[in-house]
């Protein structure tokens, strides 16, 4: 009765907590945004009409200017943008002619497939890779094991994808160079077998690098869990190591391992951006990009937004699983 | 025991929940048998294009659709036939009055839109007003108004004699009066060979030829355009997708079975404007600065004019695919034979300025009166060709003692700076009133026209009258005079505003077996100039 | 103290320990000497060879690597060992300095929050929240765009997104110290703010900053090379790593694989140096090790 009273309280605390910091998170982030866009010298004009400006008049400009709002003063601008996004409008594309929450949407939906594959990807063999490490440390494999984490981490992510298309698409022609769908296709023609095909290289890419730290997290949990006082008592009753490790070892590093996965949406983000533009991929990533280098304010600031709320969400898990793992799940509670 | 079996469970789930996400976001569309790709499993009434040039803005006509060859979608009352003729299109003759005033075009009556509706002399006129109003890349200006008489007889009047009005006749692309609005440019109606069928921005456009086409329906039934980057091209062609693919000459020479090259000639060139004026301090009135001490000097432009060795430039550059450009028409009906010379002759540009008193500084740059030879050399950051170039040629120059610095700035800011630098433009067109716009003295520094404030008197002279000649030949000898007039001229060994470096080979690698005819010089247009005559098209 | 317990020791145990610590620290240092140097390598090669290698040579372009071009050349006849080595000069000074100014900024921030009070240090966390809660490529992207491009909007992007991470275990750290034995006993013997701070406080939190400082270079320099490669950045003419690779790419189905292998590794080897450098001096100055 009064148990679950307070636990309810507790949950509402938390999560009002949660949409307070969400929402003061948001106003900032789309403060600043805005204020950086907004002493940008670049002309988003100029940017818009792009190289063809050789031949638009001042008259075609001004209206151009216009027909996106340009023309207010900031101030202004900033009001009537937050307003229309409480509203759920985030504006109209200037590249894609087509309301900013569509694009989005559109192209979150094909990111989501790579960065879910990657992310999984990542954590399954991240995860099985620091538990093999240490398993066996000290030995060769978990110096081999550690030196790859270690270069992977050095590594850049764009240059991988770069080599990886080289010896995948270009080398032995086994896998498209890019974009998500064969050339000349209709929409509904495509298959699901096609969208994996184009899909293999950009998430080998991204999974790849994000092995490495959830590979080294997961060793050093590992270790710690197998200097345990219970682990020496379970050597000491006669059990293997590899025994101690699956009965015991596992289930303690696999929640920290999935905290650790949630935590890192930012990471995950960057390396999307980077694979997607290699690959040439219609993510949101690409779409971020291509909203940067022209000057497309609409679609930049809801693509800031969103991958704020991304990097939130994942954070948020993290914490409800932090949560949940702490106290009671501590290794060291007798038996 | 020690653990929580539960949130591991429940980790577990989580995990698995969101990989049969990602599954399922794969299978959202379609189990159909998955499409064609290869070149030779395509049915035989189907292509596949790569160009570089999608339009962003749409395929209106009114806003500059089109304008650099066939508007696919549209019809043009005139067109060029393979040997730059001009011919009749939906006209079935026009008359210049004497004054040169009144333009009266007369036009079949057989002909219909997508949609079955007939084209009138009413559209046309509908189509030039409005494009007129629209302020967009479309010029015009000295068009006063557009009228239909009757059904098939259309009057253009214009404000003064403009021998290059004909030229409007031959590129804007009509539109339906009945089915024009705002939506136009994303699902274009008309009379053209092809009709619209879905545009997917950044990726593709798919057409279908249309079957009542007035000059007979094209064999090929299908086309898809893909629009993507250069090296994208390069391994699409490798792997079979495409059947013509646009790609730039330094890849040209690369090997691809299965498909061979067609280099077509064009006009569309490359090549260095110098702001002819000193820097006096003076500033547009966007506050961009005017003049260059360095190359107002006329012994320096001409002396740049002589060193570049443009053959080297296609050979290494362009991989053999283009020409060495002595004026921004080359090859083209009005161009002076006069403005060829002898170049990459560093011997004859350091004689000339030695004479001219620039004299060798201990670092090997060149000096007068205490100036020395340098400046910038800027070109559009995003152009892999035109940096190169502008490299090759920085480096040539440096051999005579003067130093270019290549700096790569973008549209934006070339805008601001081109009057007071020199910068690697392109152009090239169909059309002599591009000769005017870049060298006539009354739009010096206007827009993109003439942005080193040259101004040479008997030159605007012989443009003027050029443009209002009401005989065709008279028109092109007056052309010829402005380049070269035995005194006096635009060309590299005369006034040398510009030093015109090569003509771009437009390379495209095409599929065996499919035959594109015969290809025509082509203007700057990125690929879509190839298109003029896709109606005749066909697979072997 | 020390003498005491060691005193205190029997004399078997102390060898061994004595042995591996130090051969421990001769590893770390040696590793650091040898990644110093490989640094100081590239650097050199940056600066001594000469630009003439950088001109253009149309007859010698597309050349596959040789004993004459290491690297091969580019499609401009360029020397791609040259190009590399300047780029990665640049992306290197860039990344260094951007590192340094952020890493100033976190040590700034951090020792506010931890010692200025309640309102400062909320402040503080806020702000190191709200500069975590994008993601660093966007961010940067934004204050790239922000700058419109350029080598300055670079650096200014990596400073603002590196110093969060580096200011939290600084304030961390310094709060620590603040509750930690001696710094009580200092302020009950009545010694000033600033002997603390520089007695005491600055040898602890000192070593942290320097390795934190190194240890931010590697990811500065790929944060540079990732937004330059996107387009952001440095105009071609004076090209960094990521340009090089960016340009590389448009020539990836020509077969050319030198010009994205090489360099991109050379990148790498970059970057692992100063991993190991950092890893290495942390070792170094661990005060348990140094404390022997």
């Amino acid at each position: 009765m009064t148990g679950w009273g307070t636990r309810m309280i507790a949950v509402l605390t938390y999560l009002a907590s949660k949409v307070f910091r969400l929402a003061t998170l948001l106003i900032a982030v789309c403060a600043l945004s805005f204020w950086l866009m907004h002493v940008s010298p670049i002309d988003p004009v100029q940017a818009y009409v792009g190289a063809d400006m050789m031949l638009v008049s001042p008259e075609q400009r001004a209206e151009i200017a216009e027909r996106w709002g340009l023309d207010k003063p900031p101030g202004e601008r900033f009001l009537l943008w937050t307003v229309s996004l409480a509203q759920g409008d985030l504006g109209t594309s200037m590249i894609h002619r087509q309301p900013v929450s569509t694009v989005i949407v559109e192209r979150f939906a094909a990111s989501l497939a790579l960065m879910g594959t990657a992310w999984t990807l990542s954590g399954v063999f991240g995860f099985a890779l620091g538990v093999i490490a240490a398993r066996f440390r000290g030995t060769l494999t978990d110096r081999a094991i550690k030196w790859y984490c270690l270069t992977l981490a050095s590594t850049p992510a764009f240059w991988l994808g770069l080599l990886l298309l080289m010896v995948f698409a270009v080398w032995l022609g086994l896998l498209p160079m890019g974009l998500a769908s064969p050339v000349g296709v209709l929409a509904e023609d495509v298959t699901w077998l096609d969208r994996l095909r184009h899909l293999v290289l950009p998430a080998l890419t991204l999974s790849i690098i994000g092995v490495a730290p959830i590979a080294l997290h997961t060793r050093q949990k590992l270790i710690d869990v197998l200097a345990s006082d219970y682990a020496l008592f379970a050597r000491a009753r006669g059990e293997s190591e590899t025994g101690i490790i699956i009965r015991h070892g596992l289930r303690n590093v696999a929640l920290p391992a999935l905290t650790l996965q949630f935590a890192s949406f930012s990471e995950l983000f960057g390396g999307a951006v980077l694979a997607e533009q290699v690959f040439s991929y219609p993510g949101i990533g690409q779409a971020t990009v291509q909203a940067g280098l022209h000057g497309d304010v609409p679609l930049l600031l809801g693509a800031v937004i969103f991958s704020t709320l991304f990097v939130f969400a994942g954070n948020l898990i993290a914490d409800l699983l932090y949560r949940v793992v702490d106290p009671r799940t501590q290794a060291e509670a007798p038996a | 025991m020690p653990g929580n079996p539960r949130s591991s469970v429940s980790a577990v789930i989580a995990v698995l929940g969101l990989v049969l996400a990602v599954l399922a976001s794969g299978c959202a569309r379609a189990d159909s048998p998955s499409a064609p790709t290869a070149s030779d499993e395509r049915p035989r009434d189907e292509i596949v294009v790569s160009l570089s040039g999608e339009p962003e803005e749409g395929f209106d006509p009114v806003t500059g659709w089109g304008r650099y060859g066939s508007p696919l979608f549209q019809s043009t009352l005139l067109a060029h036939n393979d040997d730059l003729e001009i011919v009749n299109d939906l006209a079935t003759g026009y008359k210049v009055s004497d004054d040169g005033l009144t333009w009266t075009v007369t036009i079949r009556d057989d002909v219909r839109f997508h949609d079955g509706e007939p084209l009138t002399a009413h559209d046309v006129a509908f189509t030039f007003n409005t494009a007129k109003e629209s302020g967009s890349v479309v010029d015009l200006g000295v068009m006063e108004s557009a009228r239909a008489i009757d059904d098939t007889t259309v009057v253009f009047m214009l404000s003064e004699p403009r021998s290059t009005f004909v030229v409007q006749l031959i590129s804007l692309g009509i539109v339906p009066r009945h089915a024009y609005g705002p939506e136009y440019a994303r699902s274009p109606l008309g009379s053209g060979p092809y009709r619209f069928v879905e545009w997917n921005q950044g990726q593709q456009l798919i057409v279908e030829a249309y079957e009542d086409y007035h000059g007979g329906a094209a064999e090929i039934k299908r086309v898809t355009f893909v629009f993507m980057g250069e090296d994208a091209t390069l391994a699409a062609a490798r792997a079979g997708e495409l059947d013509v693919a646009a790609v730039p000459a330094s890849f040209a020479g690369q090997d691809i079975a299965g498909m061979r090259l067609v280099a077509v000639p064009s006009v569309d060139n490359r090549g260095i404007m110098f702001p002819a004026l000193p820097d006096n301090g003076k500033t547009t009135s966007e506050g961009a600065p005017i003049g260059n001490n360095v190359t107002y000097d006329l012994a320096i432009r001409r002396a740049i004019n002589l060193a570049v060795d443009r053959e080297v430039l296609v050979e290494g550059v362009l991989e053999g695919f283009g020409s060495p450009a002595f004026s921004v028409s080359d090859g083209l009906p009005w161009s002076s034979p006069d403005v060829v010379f002898d170049d990459g002759d560093p011997a004859a540009a350091e004689a000339l300025l030695d004479e001219a008193k620039w004299i060798e500084g201990a670092d090997g740059v060149r000096e007068k009166d205490g100036l020395s030879a340098r400046f910038n050399l800027i070109y559009p950051a995003d152009d892999l060709t035109r940096q190169s170039l502008a490299l090759a040629v920085a480096d040539q120059v440096r051999q005579i003692g003067i130093e270019m610095i290549p700096v790569g700035k973008s549209w934006d800011e070339i805008r601001m700076a081109m009057h007071s630098n020199a910068v690697l433009f392109g152009w090239g067109s169909h059309d002599p009133t591009e000769m005017y716009n870049l060298h006539h003295g009354a739009l010096a520094g206007r827009e993109w026209w003439n942005p080193g404030f040259y101004r040479n008197p008997v030159v605007d002279a012989y443009m003027d009258q050029a443009l209002a000649a009401i005989d065709e030949e008279e028109a092109l000898e007056l052309w010829r005079k402005a380049q070269w007039d035995g005194v006096t001229g635009i060309s590299g060994s005369a006034d040398a505003p510009w030093c015109w470096l090569v003509n771009l080979d437009h390379c495209f690698f095409v599929a065996d077996g499919l035959d594109i005819g015969p290809s025509r010089i082509q203007p700057h247009g990125h690929g879509w100039p190839i298109t003029a005559n896709i109606t005749d098209w066909r697979w072997e | 103290m020390n003498g005491a317990g060691a005193q205190a020791r029997p004399r078997a145990t102390l060898m061994p320990s004595a042995r591996r610590a130090f051969s421990g620290r001769q590893h770390a240092f040696l590793t650091a000497t040898l990644a110093a140097l490989a640094l100081l390598a590239i650097v050199a090669a940056g600066t001594l060879l000469p630009d003439s290698r950088l001109a253009t040579d149309l007859a010698a372009r597309n050349q596959a690597p040789s004993l004459s071009n290491p690297f091969g050349t580019d499609w401009l006849g360029r020397d791609m060992l040259t190009r590399t080595a300047q780029g990665l000069m640049t992306s290197l000074l860039l990344g260094a300095a951007a590192a340094s100014f952020s890493a100033l900024l976190a040590l700034a921030l951090g020792a506010a929050a931890a010692t200025l009070g309640k309102t400062v240090d909320v402040a503080v966390s806020w702000l190191i929240d709200l500069f975590l809660s994008v993601p660093h490529l966007v961010l940067l992207i934004l204050i790239s765009f922000a700058f419109g491009g350029g080598a300055r909007g670079v650096a200014i992007g990596i400073v603002l997104t590196h110093w969060p991470t580096l200011a939290r275990v600084i304030r961390a750290e310094i709060l620590a110290l603040r509750g930690s034995e001696f710094i009580r006993v200092s302020r009950r013997l009545g010694r000033s703010n600033l002997h603390i701070a520089t007695g005491h406080m600055l040898p602890h939190v000192l070593p942290q900053f320097l390795v934190g400082l190194v240890l931010l270079f590697p990811h500065a320099i790929l944060h540079e090379a990732a937004v330059t490669f996107l387009g952001f950045g440095l105009p071609p003419h004076e090209p960094a790593v990521g340009i090089i690779l960016a340009e590389a790419m448009m020539h990836l189905s020509t077969g050319r694989w030198w010009l994205a292998l090489l360099p991109g590794l050379a990148l790498l080897v970059v970057v692992r140096a100063f991993d190991l450098l950092g890893d290495n001096v942390r070792a170094l100055l661990d005060p348990k090790t140094a404390h022997e």
